[in-house]
């Protein structure tokens, strides 16, 4: 090829990209932003739960919990090392471990994480623990836990906050979601929901 | 005779290159990592006996009831058998020793590809008529935007391009892509939409970066929520998921085109194919994912990340890492957390769709910020695979013969259905480091069974399985679980999907290609068998179609090889991974094997943003995407100048269920022989160690 045609060809590309750039780089995501915005304003901001100008957190954005009086979640990637605030104080973010479940550091990090589990669930005995409690999540702060994780910890919850059984087991319900259509995903419940009605917020 | 001793040449001797970087690589990882291979050659307990056995079995049946389906795809056309085999082994699974979670994984894993080719078939349909410039409905609305577009950029449909044209304007177009977006990226700091005031990245992380969104591949060096500004993801990012499909659609086309001509030497217009794919396929498609994401509940905002008060405030150590509030090294409080936003529906649509891949945050869709509920989930599993599968049945279209666009879907499909058996199955399994004896419940009572290291609650163990193999199977590389939790048998999944060549659909356009490569390779070889003259689909093959055939197949792995070979002898390289022994192997070829393959995902143990490493895998991604692209445009060119010959009795036919297993020999044949020494140093000797 000449290079007058690979030249008028290049020029064609930069305009084909700057084009691209306009219609699926500015006008798709606005058009999508503004149907958003009025549709949908909850989801699209996050899904923030707020309370009395509070804003406690987002549905889909789990946080640790270690007190004896909360539902506790997934093994949580917190880490303070990547947001500041403005007033340059550090906020909490998450990344996952990335870890083979494979390897003897697993085995060890684990068996602690049952020994932990354990020594505050005095009333499971050896029960096996679940799963979801001793595992890290796919993104560090999964916002849920499965229902048997939760019911492992009904008795904790109990003695600490001078609720009944029940009245434990009512908030986990009210804060459980379905499978779709009953089969599609996991029944799961949402650790910070079951919490801040746990400590009277919501 | 003497064409064939050439093609024969050219073969043997690719394969003797690609069969000496298998040794390099082998050669140097021997040397790293001593201790593994003892531990791996040492390791034979009854446990793994049982259990080995146990796996076999269960994949045996699959593969044989998956080949059977396959077969009957392929003869009569029937597009759910292969799935309904795959649903028949869930049924199996669910009664027997895995549980009911792993049967019903592999029961909607069924219904999901069933419902994709259902979907494939009409969109194939409207897809050739767009690109071959027939009037479809669509174009009521589109026409008069692609016209103005077609003016803007100052080209006609009508200018057919030979195959070095064409070549020149995807060189073009993905060159001046990755340039702009590195110029943009470096520059972001001082540029508007940059709420959290995110400063410009540095040279090797851009140029990683850049050519990574710019090759399809869509490797992520850097978190995005921390380092990338919104103009930088929705004006950057977002517009290479859709032009990268987009150039990888054209190549298909093409290809296709030059398959399926009356001779000339013309194979389309590459920018009016671009501009089409665009405005017809992948920006409607988008906007319908984008609004049902959003109204599940993926953010779409330009305002600043939202701050929040956290119920437990937590210690952290001078690192910033989170320790008990008594503990000697805790110098601080955190009160509050940051929840990051930004344009991520419109974004995480076409990271789908594109098979991109590259999430809006670093933890992709295992986010629950990107992937927040069962539906988006499913929804965006099958919207990995929807555009490979397509352009698959495209191929029968444009060659009036929809026999031919089954039959390659047939061996797709088969291929599919053995990695999603195998996947399950092993997550199914969980560990033994995992059980702990018995104290860590791995039952499906009240909890997904299996092993949960690495996956997210709402979506479980079944389903993230399926994702791994489907992510992988499609050069897509999203993720919605750690790749780094799977299990060591679950973990030969997606390495074996890559490393076959990305033929199980594969990246849009890519996958096809590579399919096309390994078809003709296939007829060649069959053809010499049994004394016949080669001919796909009315078009002879001779020496120059062999050559670039066996390029655009063996390329990948080549670059693939030298990749893997550069970071393990490159001093920096070893050091970025996370963990010794057989696992930092792993975790380094899975780097090297995403780069090559343009997948995207990862390990998340090796320190993708190292500079040797940034480096190394981008060269990787460029070499692997722009090597087997102008082989597959030369083959296109070489056989749109051939005139077609119609079908003797001496012709092999390429939609008989025998081609289609001697398609699947050959795929699996030439993946095996170029990445199983260096697969049996990582994954296998971890597998064999943790037992």
């Amino acid at each position: 090829m000449k290079a007058r045609s690979i030249l008028r060809t290049a020029g064609s590309a930069a305009l084909l990209l700057a084009a691209a750039t306009a219609l699926c780089g500015v006008l798709y995501p606005l058009a999508v932003t503004g149907v958003a915005q009025a549709a949908f304003p909850r989801q699209a901001g996050g899904s923030i739960i707020e309370v009395d100008g509070v804003a406690w957190g987002s549905d889909l954005v789990g946080q640790p919990f270690a007190d004896d009086d909360h539902l506790w979640g997934r093994v949580s990637g917190a880490e303070a090392r990547t947001f500041r605030a403005d007033d340059g104080t550090p906020l909490l973010w998450y990344a996952p471990a990335n870890e083979s479940p494979a390897t003897d550091g697993f085995a060890a990090r684990v068996a602690e994480r049952v020994a932990a589990v354990r020594a505050a669930h005095p009333d499971q005995g050896d029960a096996p623990v679940p799963s979801d409690l001793v595992t890290t999540s796919g993104s560090g702060f999964d916002p849920h836990i499965s229902p048997a994780a939760a019911e492992y910890q009904v008795g904790r919850l109990s003695a600490a906050t001078g609720r009944s059984p029940e009245e434990v087991r009512a908030i986990i319900a009210a804060c459980t979601e379905q499978p779709l259509l009953g089969v599609v995903g996991e029944p799961r419940v949402n650790v910070l929901r079951v919490n801040l009605m746990l400590d009277g917020v919501l | 005779m003497m064409a064939l001793t050439a093609a024969g040449a050219a073969l043997g001797s690719s394969m003797a290159a690609v069969a000496a970087g298998a040794g390099s690589v082998a050669s140097c990882a021997l040397g790293a990592g001593p201790a593994a291979a003892a531990g791996a050659a040492s390791a034979g307990s009854v446990g793994l006996a049982v259990s080995g056995v146990a796996v076999n079995a269960g994949l045996g049946a699959a593969a044989g009831a998956a080949g059977t389906a396959g077969a009957g795809l392929a003869a009569s056309g029937a597009a759910g058998t292969a799935s309904s085999a795959l649903a028949a082994t869930g049924a199996g699974v669910g009664a027997g020793a895995w549980g009911a979670d792993a049967g019903l994984a592999l029961v909607e894993a069924a219904a999901g590809v069933a419902l994709l080719v259902a979907l494939a078939v009409p969109l194939s349909a409207y897809l050739v008529n767009v690109m071959e410039g027939r009037r479809t409905a669509a174009a009521r609305v589109l026409g008069p935007v692609e016209r103005a577009a077609f003016r803007l950029v100052r080209v006609s449909p009508d200018d057919a391009m030979d195959w070095r044209r064409f070549l020149v304007a995807a060189l073009a177009l993905t060159l001046i892509g990755a340039a702009a977006l590195m110029a943009l990226l470096m520059g972001q700091g001082a540029l508007p939409l940059n709420p959290e005031g995110v400063a410009g990245l540095p040279l090797a992380t851009a140029f990683n970066v850049a050519v990574s969104f710019a090759t399809n591949t869509d490797w992520q060096a850097v978190a995005g929520e921390s380092s990338l500004s919104y103009l930088s993801q929705m004006a950057g990012l977002a517009v290479q998921n859709f032009v990268s499909p987009a150039i990888g659609i054209a190549v298909a086309f093409a290809l296709m085109r030059g398959l399926t001509g009356a001779g000339g030497s013309a194979v389309g217009n590459l920018f009016a194919d671009v501009i089409r794919a665009i405005l017809y396929l992948l920006l409607p498609l988008a906007l319908i994912g984008a609004l049902v994401g959003v109204a599940e509940g993926t953010p779409q905002t330009l305002e600043g990340y939202q701050t929040v008060q956290l119920v437990e405030p937590v210690a952290v150590d001078a690192d910033g890492n989170v320790v008990d509030a008594d503990d000697p090294a805790a110098v601080e409080e955190v009160t509050s957390a940051v929840v990051p936003l930004g344009p991520q529906a419109s974004q995480v649509s076409i990271k789908q769709l594109g098979t991109n891949g590259g999430g809006f945050n670093g933890a992709n869709s295992a986010s629950a910020l990107e992937n927040p509920t069962p539906l988006t989930n499913a929804l965006q599993c099958l919207a990995i695979l929807l555009i490979p599968l397509t352009l698959v049945l495209c191929l029968g279209r444009m060659a009036n013969d929809r026999r031919q666009g089954r039959a390659l879907m047939a061996a797709v499909l088969v291929l599919l259905a053995v990695a999603v058996a195998a996947i399950v199955l092993a997550e199914a399994q969980a560990t033994p480091q995992l059980a702990q004896g018995g104290a860590v419940y791995l039952g499906g009572e009240g909890q997904s069974a299996g092993n949960m290291e690495g996956k997210e609650t709402r979506i479980g163990v079944g389903a993230s399985a399926v994702w791994a193999a489907f992510t992988t199977a499609a050069s897509n590389g999203s993720v919605n679980a750690t790749m780094e939790g799977l299990t060591p048998g679950g973990a030969l999944v997606p390495l074996t999907l890559m490393g076959l060549g990305e033929v199980v659909g594969g990246g849009a356009g890519t996958g096809l290609v590579g399919l096309l490569g390994f078809a003709v390779l296939t007829v060649f070889i069959a053809s010499l068998m049994v004394g016949r003259t080669p001919e796909y689909l009315g078009k002879k093959i001779g020496p120059v179609e062999m050559r670039m055939a066996v390029l655009t197949v063996v390329s990948p792995a080549l670059v693939i090889l030298a990749g893997a070979a550069a970071l393990c002898l490159l001093p920096g390289g070893a050091a970025a991974v996370g963990e010794r022994g057989a696992a930092g192997f792993s975790e380094l070829l899975y780097g090297a094997v995403s780069a090559g393959a343009n997948n995207g995902s990862a390990m998340g143990g090796l320190d993708a943003n190292a500079t040797v490493v940034n480096v190394v895998l981008g060269l990787e991604m460029l070499a692997g995407r722009l090597l087997p692209m102008a082989a597959a445009l030369a083959l296109a060119g070489s056989l749109a100048a051939r005139e077609s010959v119609s079908a003797g009795a001496g012709t092999l036919s390429t939609a008989s269920p025998l081609f289609v297993f001697l398609l699947l020999v050959i795929i699996v044949l030439v993946g095996a022989l170029t990445l199983l020494p260096a697969l049996a140093l990582g994954p296998a000797a971890e597998l064999l160690a943790a037992y």
